[in-house]
Protein backbone atom coordinates (compact mmCIF):
# COMPACT_ATOMS: atom_id res chain seq x y z
CA UNK A 1 0.00 0.00 0.00
CA UNK A 2 2.61 2.46 0.98
CA UNK A 3 4.66 1.56 -2.23
CA UNK A 4 1.77 1.85 -4.42
CA UNK A 5 1.20 5.54 -2.68
CA UNK A 6 4.84 6.72 -3.28
CA UNK A 7 4.86 4.82 -6.86
CA UNK A 8 1.33 6.85 -7.59
CA UNK A 9 3.02 9.93 -6.37
CA UNK A 10 6.65 9.24 -7.99
CA UNK A 11 5.23 9.38 -11.51
CA UNK A 12 2.90 12.40 -10.81
CA UNK A 13 5.50 14.28 -11.13
CA UNK A 14 4.12 18.46 -11.31
CA UNK A 15 2.57 18.94 -8.40
CA UNK A 16 -1.01 20.09 -8.22
CA UNK A 17 -1.19 23.56 -8.87
CA UNK A 18 -3.79 25.49 -5.98
CA UNK A 19 -5.95 27.40 -7.18
CA UNK A 20 -5.93 28.91 -3.16
CA UNK A 21 -4.79 32.59 -4.98
CA UNK A 22 -1.39 31.23 -6.06
CA UNK A 23 -0.08 33.18 -8.54
CA UNK A 24 -0.54 31.87 -12.21
CA UNK A 25 2.70 30.35 -13.76
CA UNK A 26 4.07 33.56 -16.35
CA UNK A 27 5.03 31.98 -19.95
CA UNK A 28 5.48 33.10 -23.10
CA UNK A 29 4.17 31.10 -26.41
CA UNK A 30 3.94 31.48 -29.77
CA UNK A 31 0.01 32.12 -31.12
CA UNK A 32 -1.13 31.28 -34.57
CA UNK A 33 -0.40 34.29 -35.77
CA UNK A 34 3.13 33.91 -34.75
CA UNK A 35 3.41 36.87 -31.77
CA UNK A 36 5.16 36.25 -28.67
CA UNK A 37 2.60 36.04 -26.11
CA UNK A 38 3.34 35.95 -22.39
CA UNK A 39 0.63 36.10 -19.80
CA UNK A 40 2.33 38.83 -17.67
CA UNK A 41 1.14 41.16 -20.62
CA UNK A 42 -2.77 40.38 -19.40
CA UNK A 43 -1.94 41.72 -16.20
CA UNK A 44 -4.75 43.81 -15.02
CA UNK A 45 -7.19 41.88 -17.28
CA UNK A 46 -9.43 38.63 -15.91
CA UNK A 47 -7.85 35.81 -17.75
CA UNK A 48 -9.14 32.70 -19.00
CA UNK A 49 -6.65 30.07 -19.99
CA UNK A 50 -7.77 27.41 -21.13
CA UNK A 51 -5.82 23.85 -22.32
CA UNK A 52 -7.34 22.11 -25.01
CA UNK A 53 -6.28 20.13 -28.11
CA UNK A 54 -7.86 19.71 -32.02
CA UNK A 55 -8.20 15.83 -30.54
CA UNK A 56 -10.70 16.48 -27.76
CA UNK A 57 -13.93 16.01 -28.48
CA UNK A 58 -15.15 18.18 -24.72
CA UNK A 59 -12.85 21.11 -25.92
CA UNK A 60 -15.29 21.25 -28.95
CA UNK A 61 -18.15 20.71 -27.40
CA UNK A 62 -17.15 23.87 -24.91
CA UNK A 63 -15.36 26.21 -27.61
CA UNK A 64 -18.11 27.45 -28.49
CA UNK A 65 -19.40 28.93 -25.02
CA UNK A 66 -16.23 30.36 -24.54
CA UNK A 67 -16.56 32.14 -27.93
CA UNK A 68 -20.17 33.26 -26.24
CA UNK A 69 -18.26 34.49 -22.86
CA UNK A 70 -15.55 36.31 -24.70
CA UNK A 71 -18.39 37.90 -26.60
CA UNK A 72 -20.02 38.58 -23.22
CA UNK A 73 -17.48 39.62 -20.50
CA UNK A 74 -14.96 40.87 -23.09
CA UNK A 75 -16.12 44.66 -22.32
CA UNK A 76 -15.30 43.62 -18.83
CA UNK A 77 -11.99 42.74 -19.29
CA UNK A 78 -12.21 38.99 -19.44
CA UNK A 79 -9.60 37.43 -21.98
CA UNK A 80 -9.88 34.40 -23.14
CA UNK A 81 -6.65 32.37 -23.64
CA UNK A 82 -6.89 29.02 -25.69
CA UNK A 83 -3.33 26.74 -24.95
CA UNK A 84 -3.54 24.18 -28.07
CA UNK A 85 -1.82 21.26 -26.02
CA UNK A 86 -1.37 18.71 -29.26
CA UNK A 87 1.08 17.23 -31.57
CA UNK A 88 -1.11 18.59 -34.51
CA UNK A 89 0.35 21.16 -36.73
CA UNK A 90 -0.16 24.60 -36.75
CA UNK A 91 -2.53 24.98 -39.96
CA UNK A 92 -4.86 22.25 -38.22
CA UNK A 93 -4.98 23.64 -35.11
CA UNK A 94 -5.97 27.56 -37.06
CA UNK A 95 -8.43 25.01 -38.96
CA UNK A 96 -10.00 23.79 -35.76
CA UNK A 97 -10.11 27.28 -34.71
CA UNK A 98 -11.11 28.93 -37.80
CA UNK A 99 -14.16 26.06 -38.08
CA UNK A 100 -15.29 26.69 -34.19
CA UNK A 101 -14.91 30.42 -35.20
CA UNK A 102 -12.49 31.04 -32.21
CA UNK A 103 -12.67 35.26 -31.39
CA UNK A 104 -9.44 34.60 -28.74
CA UNK A 105 -5.73 33.88 -29.16
CA UNK A 106 -4.85 30.35 -29.49
CA UNK A 107 -1.40 29.59 -28.34
CA UNK A 108 1.26 27.05 -29.30
CA UNK A 109 1.34 24.83 -26.01
CA UNK A 110 4.33 23.22 -24.71
CA UNK A 111 4.72 20.38 -22.05
CA UNK A 112 6.75 22.52 -19.96
CA UNK A 113 3.63 25.19 -20.07
CA UNK A 114 1.43 22.66 -18.91
CA UNK A 115 3.80 21.35 -16.16
CA UNK A 116 3.78 24.58 -14.74
CA UNK A 117 -0.01 24.16 -14.21
CA UNK A 118 0.18 20.80 -12.52
CA UNK A 119 0.49 18.59 -15.52
CA UNK A 120 -2.36 19.03 -17.61
CA UNK A 121 -2.61 14.93 -18.03
CA UNK A 122 -5.76 15.34 -19.44
CA UNK A 123 -8.18 17.85 -21.09
CA UNK A 124 -9.97 19.98 -20.97
CA UNK A 125 -8.64 22.17 -17.98
CA UNK A 126 -9.40 26.01 -17.32
CA UNK A 127 -7.22 28.41 -14.99
CA UNK A 128 -9.31 31.59 -14.07
CA UNK A 129 -6.90 34.08 -13.32
CA UNK A 130 -7.96 37.27 -11.64
CA UNK A 131 -6.58 40.62 -12.93
CA UNK A 132 -4.15 40.60 -10.06
CA UNK A 133 -2.53 37.82 -11.23
CA UNK A 134 -4.15 35.48 -9.03
CA UNK A 135 -5.59 32.15 -9.78
CA UNK A 136 -8.98 32.15 -8.47
CA UNK A 137 -10.51 28.95 -9.83
CA UNK A 138 -9.84 26.02 -12.11
CA UNK A 139 -12.15 23.82 -13.92
CA UNK A 140 -11.22 20.49 -14.89
CA UNK A 141 -12.72 18.35 -17.49
CA UNK A 142 -15.94 19.02 -19.23
CA UNK A 143 -18.47 21.15 -17.07
CA UNK A 144 -21.47 23.15 -17.96
CA UNK A 145 -21.25 26.63 -19.67
CA UNK A 146 -22.84 27.91 -16.15
CA UNK A 147 -20.25 26.78 -14.23
CA UNK A 148 -17.47 28.28 -16.27
CA UNK A 149 -19.48 31.32 -16.25
CA UNK A 150 -19.38 31.47 -12.44
CA UNK A 151 -15.89 31.20 -12.46
CA UNK A 152 -15.38 33.75 -14.70
CA UNK A 153 -17.18 36.14 -12.47
CA UNK A 154 -14.77 35.30 -9.45
CA UNK A 155 -11.84 36.26 -11.96
CA UNK A 156 -13.62 39.34 -12.42
CA UNK A 157 -14.75 40.14 -9.17
CA UNK A 158 -11.51 40.10 -7.51
CA UNK A 159 -10.07 43.09 -4.96
CA UNK A 160 -8.23 44.45 -7.67
CA UNK A 161 -11.24 44.23 -10.27
CA UNK A 162 -12.57 46.21 -6.78
CA UNK A 163 -9.95 48.73 -6.99
CA UNK A 164 -9.84 49.18 -10.59
CA UNK A 165 -13.24 49.66 -10.72
CA UNK A 166 -13.32 52.15 -7.89
CA UNK A 167 -10.61 53.94 -9.08
CA UNK A 168 -12.38 54.46 -12.62
CA UNK A 169 -15.54 55.58 -10.73
CA UNK A 170 -12.96 58.11 -9.09
CA UNK A 171 -11.15 59.29 -12.50
CA UNK A 172 -14.74 59.71 -14.03
CA UNK A 173 -16.62 61.50 -10.67
CA UNK A 174 -13.81 62.92 -8.76
CA UNK A 175 -13.01 62.82 -5.02
CA UNK A 176 -16.38 62.41 -2.70
CA UNK A 177 -17.60 65.55 -1.18
CA UNK A 178 -17.55 65.33 2.20
CA UNK B 1 -1.22 1.92 27.96
CA UNK B 2 1.18 0.48 26.02
CA UNK B 3 -1.81 -1.33 23.93
CA UNK B 4 -3.51 2.20 23.73
CA UNK B 5 -0.02 3.81 22.47
CA UNK B 6 0.26 1.29 19.91
CA UNK B 7 -3.46 0.95 18.71
CA UNK B 8 -2.79 5.21 18.05
CA UNK B 9 0.34 4.60 16.60
CA UNK B 10 -1.02 2.19 14.09
CA UNK B 11 -4.47 4.12 13.96
CA UNK B 12 -2.38 7.53 12.88
CA UNK B 13 -0.10 5.29 10.42
CA UNK B 14 -3.26 4.33 8.67
CA UNK B 15 -4.51 7.38 8.26
CA UNK B 16 -1.16 8.61 6.78
CA UNK B 17 -0.99 5.67 4.74
CA UNK B 18 -4.80 6.27 3.54
CA UNK B 19 -4.08 10.07 3.09
CA UNK B 20 -1.01 9.18 1.37
CA UNK B 21 -2.60 6.88 -0.95
CA UNK B 22 -5.80 8.99 -1.58
CA UNK B 23 -3.32 11.98 -2.67
CA UNK B 24 -1.45 10.02 -4.86
CA UNK B 25 -4.49 8.56 -6.58
CA UNK B 26 -6.30 12.14 -6.56
CA UNK B 27 -3.16 13.96 -7.89
CA UNK B 28 -2.48 10.87 -10.40
CA UNK B 29 -6.22 10.22 -11.93
CA UNK B 30 -7.55 7.70 -12.97
CA UNK B 31 -6.01 6.95 -15.92
CA UNK B 32 -7.60 5.26 -19.23
CA UNK B 33 -5.98 2.19 -20.07
CA UNK B 34 -6.15 -0.34 -22.94
CA UNK B 35 -4.91 -3.97 -23.04
CA UNK B 36 -4.47 -6.81 -25.07
CA UNK B 37 -4.89 -10.78 -23.86
CA UNK B 38 -2.23 -13.37 -24.52
CA UNK B 39 -2.90 -14.15 -28.33
CA UNK B 40 -2.10 -18.50 -28.73
CA UNK B 41 0.81 -19.14 -31.16
CA UNK B 42 -0.43 -18.81 -34.49
CA UNK B 43 0.17 -21.76 -36.60
CA UNK B 44 0.45 -20.39 -40.38
CA UNK B 45 1.25 -22.69 -43.38
CA UNK B 46 3.63 -20.93 -45.76
CA UNK B 47 2.04 -19.76 -49.05
CA UNK B 48 -1.53 -19.11 -47.37
CA UNK B 49 -3.31 -16.88 -45.42
CA UNK B 50 -3.97 -17.46 -41.63
CA UNK B 51 -6.76 -14.66 -39.74
CA UNK B 52 -5.53 -14.19 -36.00
CA UNK B 53 -7.47 -12.10 -33.59
CA UNK B 54 -6.09 -9.47 -31.34
CA UNK B 55 -8.50 -9.14 -28.74
CA UNK B 56 -8.00 -5.73 -26.85
CA UNK B 57 -10.10 -4.28 -23.59
CA UNK B 58 -10.72 -0.98 -22.59
CA UNK B 59 -10.62 -0.23 -19.22
CA UNK B 60 -14.11 0.96 -17.59
CA UNK B 61 -15.64 4.27 -18.21
CA UNK B 62 -13.29 5.03 -21.11
CA UNK B 63 -13.74 4.63 -24.60
CA UNK B 64 -11.41 5.20 -27.42
CA UNK B 65 -12.51 6.21 -30.78
CA UNK B 66 -12.60 3.89 -33.42
CA UNK B 67 -10.48 3.40 -36.36
CA UNK B 68 -13.12 5.56 -38.85
CA UNK B 69 -14.06 8.07 -35.98
CA UNK B 70 -16.76 10.86 -37.14
CA UNK B 71 -14.64 13.78 -37.00
CA UNK B 72 -11.51 14.95 -38.66
CA UNK B 73 -9.61 16.08 -36.25
CA UNK B 74 -9.93 12.93 -33.92
CA UNK B 75 -7.21 10.32 -33.86
CA UNK B 76 -8.57 6.63 -35.28
CA UNK B 77 -7.56 3.71 -33.33
CA UNK B 78 -4.73 2.14 -35.43
CA UNK B 79 -2.54 -0.80 -35.38
CA UNK B 80 0.56 -0.59 -37.12
CA UNK B 81 2.62 -4.25 -37.46
CA UNK B 82 6.68 -3.93 -38.20
CA UNK B 83 7.02 -5.85 -41.83
CA UNK B 84 8.84 -8.91 -41.44
CA UNK B 85 11.02 -9.72 -43.72
CA UNK B 86 9.45 -12.95 -45.73
CA UNK B 87 5.80 -12.93 -43.54
CA UNK B 88 3.55 -11.04 -45.42
CA UNK B 89 0.95 -8.85 -42.72
CA UNK B 90 -2.13 -8.75 -45.10
CA UNK B 91 -5.46 -6.56 -44.38
CA UNK B 92 -5.82 -5.41 -41.39
CA UNK B 93 -9.63 -5.24 -40.30
CA UNK B 94 -11.40 -2.97 -37.25
CA UNK B 95 -14.54 -3.81 -35.89
CA UNK B 96 -17.48 -1.17 -36.28
CA UNK B 97 -17.55 1.44 -33.44
CA UNK B 98 -20.56 2.02 -31.51
CA UNK B 99 -22.47 5.27 -31.81
CA UNK B 100 -21.71 7.35 -28.66
CA UNK B 101 -22.99 11.54 -27.81
CA UNK B 102 -21.97 13.31 -24.94
CA UNK B 103 -24.63 14.99 -22.72
CA UNK B 104 -23.41 18.25 -23.45
CA UNK B 105 -23.86 18.02 -27.26
CA UNK B 106 -26.22 14.97 -28.61
CA UNK B 107 -25.53 16.38 -32.18
CA UNK B 108 -21.93 15.22 -31.98
CA UNK B 109 -21.71 11.74 -33.13
CA UNK B 110 -19.27 9.83 -32.64
CA UNK B 111 -17.94 6.18 -33.26
CA UNK B 112 -16.10 4.74 -30.36
CA UNK B 113 -14.64 1.33 -29.34
CA UNK B 114 -15.15 0.68 -25.45
CA UNK B 115 -14.79 -2.66 -23.51
CA UNK B 116 -13.64 -5.48 -25.22
CA UNK B 117 -12.77 -5.50 -29.51
CA UNK B 118 -11.08 -7.88 -31.89
CA UNK B 119 -8.87 -6.52 -34.40
CA UNK B 120 -8.41 -9.44 -36.98
CA UNK B 121 -4.79 -9.58 -38.98
CA UNK B 122 -3.80 -11.71 -41.79
CA UNK B 123 -0.72 -13.36 -41.55
CA UNK B 124 0.76 -14.97 -45.11
CA UNK B 125 3.92 -16.40 -45.03
CA UNK B 126 5.35 -16.72 -47.96
CA UNK B 127 6.85 -20.09 -50.02
CA UNK B 128 10.42 -18.91 -48.89
CA UNK B 129 10.04 -19.06 -45.25
CA UNK B 130 11.78 -20.90 -43.24
CA UNK B 131 9.78 -23.41 -41.26
CA UNK B 132 10.04 -22.06 -37.78
CA UNK B 133 8.75 -19.78 -34.79
CA UNK B 134 8.35 -15.92 -35.87
CA UNK B 135 7.56 -13.13 -33.28
CA UNK B 136 5.67 -10.29 -35.29
CA UNK B 137 5.55 -6.95 -33.45
CA UNK B 138 3.67 -3.44 -33.68
CA UNK B 139 1.94 -0.72 -31.79
CA UNK B 140 -2.34 0.12 -31.38
CA UNK B 141 -2.56 3.94 -31.46
CA UNK B 142 -5.21 4.92 -29.52
CA UNK B 143 -6.59 8.24 -27.87
CA UNK B 144 -8.80 7.73 -25.30
CA UNK B 145 -12.01 9.47 -23.43
CA UNK B 146 -14.23 9.54 -20.69
CA UNK B 147 -17.48 11.83 -20.62
CA UNK B 148 -15.62 14.49 -19.68
CA UNK B 149 -12.26 14.86 -20.74
CA UNK B 150 -9.93 13.15 -22.86
CA UNK B 151 -6.10 12.11 -22.69
CA UNK B 152 -3.31 12.20 -24.88
CA UNK B 153 -2.84 9.26 -27.49
CA UNK B 154 -0.63 6.70 -26.59
CA UNK B 155 0.60 3.63 -28.13
CA UNK B 156 -0.16 -0.37 -26.83
CA UNK B 157 3.09 -2.53 -27.71
CA UNK B 158 1.17 -5.41 -29.46
CA UNK B 159 3.01 -8.56 -30.53
CA UNK B 160 2.58 -12.40 -31.40
CA UNK B 161 4.17 -15.98 -31.87
CA UNK B 162 3.56 -17.36 -35.17
CA UNK B 163 4.36 -21.19 -35.64
CA UNK B 164 5.62 -21.15 -39.77
CA UNK B 165 4.88 -24.89 -41.18
CA UNK B 166 4.97 -26.14 -44.65
CA UNK B 167 2.25 -25.90 -46.65
CA UNK B 168 -0.21 -28.97 -46.56
CA UNK B 169 1.12 -31.75 -49.72
CA UNK B 170 -1.56 -30.77 -52.65
CA UNK B 171 -1.62 -33.47 -55.17
CA UNK B 172 -0.61 -32.22 -58.45
CA UNK B 173 -2.98 -34.04 -61.07
CA UNK B 174 -1.52 -32.90 -64.41
CA UNK B 175 -4.65 -33.94 -66.92
CA UNK B 176 -1.92 -32.76 -69.85
CA UNK B 177 -0.42 -35.99 -69.40
CA UNK B 178 -1.78 -39.65 -69.32
CA UNK B 179 -1.65 -41.44 -66.61
CA UNK B 180 -1.38 -44.82 -68.84
CA UNK B 181 1.75 -43.60 -70.57
CA UNK B 182 4.47 -46.52 -69.93
CA UNK B 183 8.19 -46.29 -70.96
Amino acid sequence: MLYFGMHMSRRSAPPPLSTKASAAPDFTLESLNGQQVSLSDLRGKAVLLNFWATWCVPCKIETPWLVELQNQYGSQGLQVIGVAMDDSGKDDIAKFAQDMGVNYPVLLGKEAVGDAYGGVAFLPQSFFIGRDGKIVDKIIGLKGKGEIEDSIKKALDTEAAKNEASAQTMRENGPAQK
Amino acid sequence: MVGMNVRTHNSKLICMLVLLVSTAVAQGGKAPSVSIAPVPLVTAPRAAQTMVDLNFRVSSGFHINSNTPKDEFLIPTALKMDLPTDIVLGKIAYPEGKDLTFPFSPDQQLSVYSGDFTITVAVHPLLAVTPGKYVMHGVLRYQACDNAQCFPPKTLPVSFDVKVVREPATHHANPAQSPHVHN
